[in-house]
């Protein structure tokens, strides 16, 4: 960008690059948890949305009667977490996505995709720290 | 080009199962394999047309006139040739490839079309929201807006069973089993800088 000053700290990353490496199982409409590209694929009206962990703040499960919700937090502005260099906060104009939620009646599922979910945030954070230790 | 151009394994806005679409002079038709009613699509209804990456496979995304959205879902990648001309020759319409973000983005900005809130991440789709499904919105914090859709069942399609399942207005988020009941966007204060909409890091 011509801007390069302004997000120079925010580190590009990239779920996938063409579509044909989402994974076969988005044809359910269903949440898949992609761990080998660290990314979580959501079904928003039909179309399969990939979300990279690095995006992600936590997901949580909770139950209604029969009902149980998964809610997804993802890193956005005014949080109070997420560190700067994570997401271009400078863009002051750019809109978040700060929170999705889906329901099921399958509540197992919800606790194994939070689970999933919290793993493979804490591998990516192990991964950061890792990187960042090794370049101090 | 024949009278007809067919196509199998379509799925008809989310529909359960899929079926036959065919196309002709006059207009295209899709009737699920297992029998029942027949959807019907003049072509003077046709406003545009777009051809993306969908979940089941490639999409027909319709524009009708009255700003309604028809999702045709289970093209394969070669199909957009042989769909191209079809539009092209008879229903004097092009065919747009549209490409979707796949970076894993949650940020970029929200556009308002004729039928659908856009999300769009470098310029490109993410995602898209028709106003249809929407049963309620509110500001949820100084800089937060909650969308909400309406949750209904597996068997609720809104098209009284007809259609092989395939899904009527309002009743997109029940498609699948996990049914997305809310949305939350991060909107900042207005702002009079210039947009920087698309820029690369």
């Amino acid at each position: 960008g011509q801007n390069g000053t302004e997000v120079k700290k925010f580190k590009k990353f990239e779920s996938y690059k063409r579509d044909n490496q989402l994974p076969p199982k988005v044809k359910n409409l269903e949440i898949v948890v992609d761990q080998k590209n660290h990314t979580l694929v959501l079904p928003v009206m039909g179309r399969p949305v990939p979300f990279h962990i690095h995006t992600i703040k936590n997901a949580s499960k909770n139950d209604e009667g029969e009902w149980s919700y998964l809610r997804i937090n993802f890193l956005s502005p005014g949080q109070g977490v997420g560190r700067k260099d994570d997401q271009p906060f400078e863009d002051a104009s750019a809109q978040f996505v700060r929170s999705l939620t889906f329901r099921s009646l399958d509540g197992d599922r919800y606790e194994e995709i939070a689970n999933q979910i919290s793993n493979m945030k804490k591998e990516a954070t192990k991964k950061e720290q890792e990187k960042k230790d090794m370049e101090d | 080009m024949a009278a007809f151009e067919n196509f199998d394994s379509i799925f008809l806005d989310l529909s359960k199962e899929s079926g036959k679409c065919r196309f002709a002079e006059n207009g295209l038709g899709w009737k699920p394999s297992a029998g029942g009613n027949t959807f019907t699509l003049d072509r003077g209804d046709i406003a545009a047309a777009q051809w993306s990456r969908a979940a089941k496979g490639y999409e027909v995304k319709i524009l009708k006139r009255s700003s309604e959205i028809v999702h045709l879902d289970g093209f394969q990648q070669e199909d957009l040739e042989r769909l191209s001309k079809i539009f092209k020759n008879w229903y004097s319409i092009n065919l747009d490839p549209k490409e979707h973000a796949l970076r894993g983005w949650n940020w970029g900005k929200t556009e308002f079309s004729k039928a659908e809130i856009i999300f769009n991440v470098q310029n490109k789709p993410s995602f898209e929201i028709p106003y249809s499904e929407i049963s309620n919105t509110n500001l949820a914090g100084r800089n937060e807006v909650a969308v909400e859709f309406t949750a209904s069942n597996e068997d609720d399609t809104g098209t009284n069973g007809h259609l092989g399942g395939a899904r009527g207005r309002g009743k997109k988020s029940g498609a699948g089993k996990d049914q997305l009941v809310e949305m939350r966007f991060y909107i900042p204060g207005t702002t009079t800088r210039k947009e920087t909409e698309g820029e690369e890091a």
